[in-house]
């Protein structure tokens, strides 16, 4: 990678979820040099993985189908990926970072043809389906990944399977040799766009996602409509493969919780009220989702799509924070017990699968940023003099939906634009 | 540029295509049956080596137009990246190959398939131009906000500091809007604990010290004109006096009114004085300064109650039908003007829903029971202001039974009302020529489609893009704050923001002549042949965008900056004088009629597949990498947007001998997922008229179909196809094979 | 009516928010429950509980002094501590049951025949007297609480374990003359009642 030019009028935009690919994109189609550094094996970051967006329940792949042609088309970014920031020293307009690539053992002339994946035997959990599924150890990463180029397991390097999927290259797209890489670079401003992660639902006992199949995350129950996804997007439920119709979604798994994470990550709500759409999408009438709740935060103009839910009679809602979850041993169906606390009705409800709206978590943890930047006691980063010129985009800097994460996106492009602009004088 | 034109066809063996197809026989239909000058084949197009065999033929060859038949027009963009020449795909790999079996029976179709891509690659080539800039370019580094409130004055603020000047257009005598009457703000920063300072002097104070930054108070726009990178604005102060000043782009920043609460009697508003609103609350704080909060008639306030969701979430006549989102922690931050200045004040706020989000939500709402605000969900259903003290009646969903309580004071958390100026989709445009100021409108657009920016919903100029958050359907002029969607204050101004970072950038993307997104960069442009032009003032009318007027003479006025090349004017115009460089009327209905069309006794028919090339294109794509098979029949062309697609290709289609057509686009209605907005939508008005075209052709109606198409419909796409395929077989070939 | 009820009634009078916030042991956490239940659905002994905890959380707010001081739900907790674990909002639900149900029965409300109540203040009598629980005269206590024929009847009914406790030195006979106790006595009753000065000092200086 010798031949990344930057200077300190380039911007560096460290990850290539939606927020970073929006913020690249509008300072490079303002006009300003991007590296936008990625450290998964292609962009569209946690977004690519959902089925559909709320309220308008359209595809994330479709934006991201014009995000990647954005990039494609626009010679002022240039991509890194399966690249991570390592070191970050210097001020604002003057910033000098290390960056590290780990090898993909595949080269540009990969045709994303296939042949290696057809070679080699060893399978892996899937993370485009959270392992729900499992995939080659030569990959590539999604339908919709960009570069369009496969991917070799690093656990595959050293084993026959790694020489297979050379072998059955023929365009001598594979390269076995390829090194972990350090690139030192030169910019004026950072945006900080490294996103969120679930939260382990394992750590919320009382619930039994460790325990129970048919207790999963709403992350995974994205994957289970995707058309892409393990189940080819139907919704079976993992203990029997059976339809699940009867659904319960359980609100602030580990948000709003001293004992996990304090803050509300806004987005779980509309998240559920979504997937019931999906439940009825699936089986109409006879679908049945039960939304087990502290508030419903749907906020602002989409507040409609909460009332719109509300009519559907096949959608039930009931005040109350799920004590715990058992499961009927006979059928594995879990049993969710609580107290409706409108009007105090204990309840025993039965159901067939059951969605925790996980919380949202700061990608990086508050120690781990590789350099200085106020982090507040929830682990997003905080809009700060000290941060200099480097500036938080999306969920790194608050719980965010993506259409506010989006904003927050083109707002820190012109913070970074306004470090870069200055260093080239073209302030006066 | 101007040179001859000669075409380079290059065909890609690599991928499997070498084996399943002839490409020979393909490279020889390039150059006798589509005229390419040059048709080469290639064991790998896309490695180092093919790469350079096309360059060299650009550099030495005279090659200006390139035809690369091979993988996906989405596959290998970067490397097939050739400077100053048009370039076009053949698909022949997802499109052909990946779809097909790989058996003897099926070979023959297959091969017919691959021959039709490289007629149609070659024969794009040679009706495409690499696109010039449009010469109607201007630069102006001046952004016009429009609105002094916070939002307009940190979108004015961070415009400056970019190296930008602005000039802020406030209505009425002073900066600050809603927040100067405010006391404080809802804290933006950790520990978002307690209610801090609403920042406006600050704001002020830098516009004030700021040379970039001009304001006219007292004034609004009586006339604005133009496009981006050269707007032009009347500024009429409220003495009558208008100023003219020209700008690159605008910010709309007109912010919102609070919703009448004379709507809410139930609620004792206008019974009492003691009933206020949060912004009356806010007046009353900001006039006790930290001292005492007092009733209208000199009390002290012991006890107030906060009715959250006044005439907001209800679908009541008169009431608004969505959440303003800032409410329930305005009235935390009112609760504790009232705690922090004497704990025994009695603060209840009730509630059905608590919406208090993010990190700095959660924390606030603690901060507020910590300081003994007590919450109560519950409905109001009246504020009886009969006795001494104020009876709020309501429901306790919690303990399930009708009670209320005594309070001095009530404050209604009523909702935000945008201020989005008229409702062009209600109210007509003046005829051009009689323009007329129209004392509703904020910006008082001199467009062909309405004075004020199109409204989303619910009165709010929002974008319908939940990844384009800024894409208004006005191109240049972006709004943020209060009249996009409900928000508080620091939402506001982030969104300020972002609206400053896409005005700058609609400045030097205007002066460079390139297309503002989702086609930024384009350098093509609507072309229009006057001479032919009926003056139907469809195109005027259909630009999802607004850009085209209508001149002194109506003829379509076409302001370039303002078009984001979507095509559907070319769609609209039923004498096809619109037309883009690298895009048009020709360029693919020549690939639709240069197709080989077999005669009807070899009983292959042939299906025309419009495609929208960002969301059906993409499907059929990923249908052919998980190799989900379809008819060979079918030749799929991709378009910008269904909109553009103009009803000459069908019916050429049709005549040429074509047995069926699908179109396939995005979803249109109310929650349109079509990135231009109105683009499918006029397709399928469009082709709800193509029944006509097929009764005079004594064709069966089932023989076209409009679909709409999601790019996760792998397996649908390729059925709708399929369907196609079926009906044909069905109800026989068209008889017009020639 | 007691005489400290009144006095607390006319203090506080709408307010029971306060009165609780200012004379209940940690009383303050009252106001940070958001109502999600899950102290309710974790008990053990839940379906037990005529109100919830949550439930007594909005019915103090809401001002229900009478009901929520006579009634035994919060005598029915049995300190498990799940809801404390659970609790979202980290209130120390257990805590407060047993600061709610003590005040309940300073004021002399707490319901008479609630037996929770009978046995605290059973064992509370035998423990302040000399600092050590006199395990002889508390059971003897206990077996008579429902009067003495009922006390007999459980007395019979026990004794064998009785007499296996004293075989195993379990439970000391000598008890009944006098009983073992702290050293310094005296010093102890000062210290109950010093602590009994700061509870009253601090509902004092309570301010809302």
């Amino acid at each position: 990678m010798a031949d990344i030019i930057a200077t300190n009028e380039t911007i560096l935009v460290v990850g290539g979820g939606i927020s970073g690919m929006t913020a690249a994109l509008e300072a490079a189609e303002y006009g300003k040099q991007v590296i936008l550094v990625e450290k998964e094996a292609g962009v569209g970051g946690r977004v690519s993985k959902l089925y559909k967006y709320f309220p308008k329940l359209c595809h994330p792949t479709c934006g991201q189908e014009i995000n990647q042609r954005r990039i494609k088309m626009n010679p002022n970014v240039r991509l890194m990926t399966m690249t991570e920031v390592t070191e970050v020293s210097g001020e604002e307009g003057n910033y000098s970072v290390t960056l590290k690539t780990s090898p993909r053992y595949v080269n540009n002339n990969c045709t994303a043809c296939g042949d290696c994946a057809n070679a080699v035997e060893a399978e892996f959990d899937d993370e485009m389906n959270y392992g729900l599924g499992k995939r080659k150890g030569a990959y590539l990463p999604s339908r919709m990944s960009f570069p369009q180029q496969y991917v070799l397991d690093p656990r595959i390097i050293g084993t026959p399977d790694a020489n297979a999927a050379k072998e059955a290259c023929k365009y001598d797209a594979i390269d076995l040799d390829m090194q972990e890489e350090s690139t030192s670079i030169t910019v004026g401003a950072i945006v900080w766009a490294t996103g969120w992660q679930p939260y382990d639902a394992n750590k919320i006992q009382p619930y039994g996602y460790d325990r129970f199949d048919n207790v999963i995350t709403s992350v995974e129950f994205e994957r289970l409509m995707d058309p892409h996804g393990p189940t080819g997007g139907k919704l079976l439920r993992p203990s029997d493969g059976k339809e699940a119709k009867n659904i319960a979604f359980i609100q602030c798994a580990g948000s709003r919780d001293r004992n996990h994470l304090k803050h509300c990550s806004r987005i779980c709500c509309m998240a559920s009220l979504k997937q019931t759409t999906y439940v009825r999408e699936r089986y109409g009438d006879d679908g049945k989702s039960t939304i087990y709740y502290i508030d419903i935060r749907a906020i602002d103009r989409i507040d409609n799509f909460f009332q719109n839910v509300k009519a559907d009679e096949t959608v039930t809602f009931i005040k109350s924070k799920v004590a715990n979850i058992v499961e009927n041993k006979e059928n594995k169906n879990p049993v969710l017990r609580g107290v409706n606390t409108e009007g105090y009705d204990r309840y025993e409800n039965e159901h067939d699968l059951v969605v925790l709206a996980v919380g949202m978590q700061p990608s990086v943890p508050a120690g781990d940023f590789p350099m200085n930047v106020v982090v507040n006691e929830h682990g997003f980063i905080e809009e700060d003099e000290s941060n200099g010129g480097i500036f938080a985009a999306g969920c790194s800097a608050d719980a965010l939906d993506v259409n506010r994460a989006v904003q927050s996106a083109t707002a820190s492009a012109l913070r970074a634009i306004q470090v870069v602009n200055r260093v080239a004088g073209t302030e006066g | 540029m101007a040179d001859e034109m000669k075409i380079g066809a290059y065909i890609c063996k690599g991928c499997g295509i070498g084996e399943r197809l002839d490409t020979a026989q393909m490279a020889q239909i390039a150059t006798r049956d589509a005229k390419a000058a040059i048709a080469k084949e290639h064991e790998f197009l896309c490695n180092a080596d093919g790469i350079k065999m096309i360059q060299d033929d650009i550099d030495n060859e005279g090659v200006n137009r390139v035809a690369i038949i091979g993988c996906s027009r989405r596959a290998k963009v970067e490397a097939f990246n050739f400077k100053d020449v048009a370039i076009t795909r053949g698909n022949i790999r997802e499109g052909v190959i990946w779809v097909r079996p790989d058996t003897d029976e099926a070979r023959e179709t297959t091969q017919d398939m691959a021959d039709d891509y490289v007629r149609m690659a070659v024969i794009e080539a040679k009706f495409c131009k690499p696109p010039t800039p449009n010469e109607e370019t201007a630069y102006n580094r001046h952004v016009l906000v429009v609105g002094g409130g916070v939002t307009g004055m940190t979108a004015a603020v961070e415009i400056a500091k970019a190296g930008y000047s602005a000039t802020i257009v406030e209505k009425t005598g002073a900066l600050g809007g809603a927040a100067a009457k405010s006391w404080k703000r809802i804290p933006q920063k950790s520990p978002y604990a307690d209610p801090e300072d609403t920042g406006v002097a600050d704001l002020i104070k830098f516009i004030e010290d700021s040379d970039k930054i001009t304001v006219h108070l007292n004034s609004t726009l009586t006339k604005t004109s133009g496009a981006p990178g050269r707007f032009s604005a009347d500024i009429t102060a409220e003495s009558g006096s208008t100023t003219t000043e020209n700008f690159g782009a605008i910010v709309q920043a007109s912010g919102y009114t609070e919703y009448d609460a004379n709507q809410l009697p139930e609620l004792g508003y206008g019974k009492s004085d003691n009933v206020v609103t949060q912004a009356e609350l806010d007046a009353m704080a900001l006039a006790a300064d930290g001292g005492p909060i007092k009733t209208k008639d000199g009390k002290e306030v012991k006890s107030v109650a906060f009715v959250q969701c006044a005439g907001q979430r209800s679908d009541k006549e008169g009431h608004l039908n969505y959440c303003s989102g800032h409410c329930c922690s305005t009235s935390v931050k009112q609760a504790m003007y009232f705690k922090d200045q004497n704990p025994a004040i009695d603060t209840n706020v009730i509630y059905t829903d608590l919406r208090m989000p993010g990190a700095g939500g959660e924390d606030f709402y603690r901060s507020g029971q910590r300081k003994g605000v007590t919450f109560t969900k519950g409905c109001v259903t009246e504020v009886a202001t009969g006795g001494s003290e104020l009876e709020v009646k309501f429901k306790d969903l919690i303990l399930n039974e009708d009670t209320s309580e005594k309070v001095d004071l009530v404050v209604l958390a009523t909702g935000q009302v945008a201020n989005s100026g008229l409702n062009i989709d209600e109210v007509g445009q003046d005829e051009p020529g009689e323009w007329k100021t129209n004392p509703e409108s904020v910006l008082n657009l001199s467009y062909r489609q309405g004075k004020d920016i199109p409204q989303l919903t619910m009165g709010f100029n929002d974008s319908h893009f939940i990844c384009f958050p800024y894409e208004t359907r006005r191109t240049g002029i972006y709004t943020a704050g209060p009249v996009r969607r409900p928000m508080d204050m620091q939402q506001a101004m982030e969104d300020a923001v972002g609206a400053a970072m896409k005005a700058i950038q609609a400045v030097e993307n205007a002066g460079k002549g390139r297309a503002a997104h989702p086609r930024a960069g384009d350098l093509s442009y609507p072309q229009f042949r006057r001479e032919g032009c009926t003056q139907c003032k469809r195109c005027t009318v259909e630009c999802p965008f607004g850009a085209i007027d209508e001149d002194e003479q109506r003829f379509p006025q076409f302001n370039e900056a303002r078009c984001r090349r979507c095509g559907t004017c070319m769609g609209a115009c039923p004498v096809r004088v619109i037309s883009f460089e690298n895009y048009s009327v020709d360029s693919v209905g020549q690939q639709i009629k240069n197709i080989d069309i077999p005669d009807e006794f070899e009983e292959k028919p042939r299906i025309l597949a419009l495609a929208c090339e960002n969301d059906a294109y993409p499907a059929l794509d990923m249908a052919a990498m998980n190799r989900v098979e379809y008819s060979a029949f079918v030749r799929v062309v991709p378009v910008r947007c269904l909109g553009s697609v103009n009803l000459i290709w069908i019916t050429d289609a049709l005549n040429s001998g074509y047995d069926g057509a699908v179109l396939m686009g995005c979803k249109k209605g109310e929650n349109y997922q079509c990135h231009f907005v109105k683009g499918s939508e006029m397709a399928s008005v469009r082709m709800s008229k193509v029944d006509d075209t097929l009764q005079s052709l004594s064709l069966e109606p089932e023989r076209v179909t409009t679909h709409e198409v999601a790019i996760t419909d792998i397996e649908r796409a390729p059925e709708i196809i399929n369907e196609m395929a079926e009906t044909i077989e069905k109800i026989g070939l068209s008889p017009f094979k020639f | 009516m007691s005489n400290l009820n009144q006095t607390m009634v006319e203090k506080y009078r709408n307010d029971f928010l306060n009165e609780v916030r200012a004379n209940v042991e940690e009383g303050d956490w009252v106001n940070m429950c958001m109502q999600c239940g899950v102290c309710a659905g974790s008990c053990p002994l839940g379906p037990y509980w005529e109100h919830p905890p949550q439930e007594i959380f909005m019915m103090i707010r809401a001002g229900k002094r009478e009901e929520v001081l006579t009634s035994t739900s919060m005598w029915m907790c049995t300190s498990c501590y799940n809801c404390i674990a659970r609790c979202p909002r980290e209130l120390p639900i257990t805590h407060i049951m047993h600061g709610l149900a003590h005040y309940a029965d300073r004021l002399g409300l707490a319901p008479k025949e609630q037996p929770t109540r009978k046995f605290a203040n059973k064992f509370w009598d035998n423990l302040t007297k000399k600092g050590r629980v006199n395990e002889l005269k508390l059971g003897l206590a206990l077996y008579f609480m429902n009067g003495f024929m009922e006390g007999i009847k459980v007395a019979m009914a026990n004794q064998k374990l009785g007499l296996n406790m004293i075989k195993t030195k379990r439970m000391n006979p000598m008890e009944i003359i006098g009983g073992h106790g702290v050293k310094d006595t005296s010093g102890l009753h000062a210290i109950l009642k010093k602590a009994r000065e700061i509870e009253l000092a601090k509902a004092e200086e309570f301010k809302g």
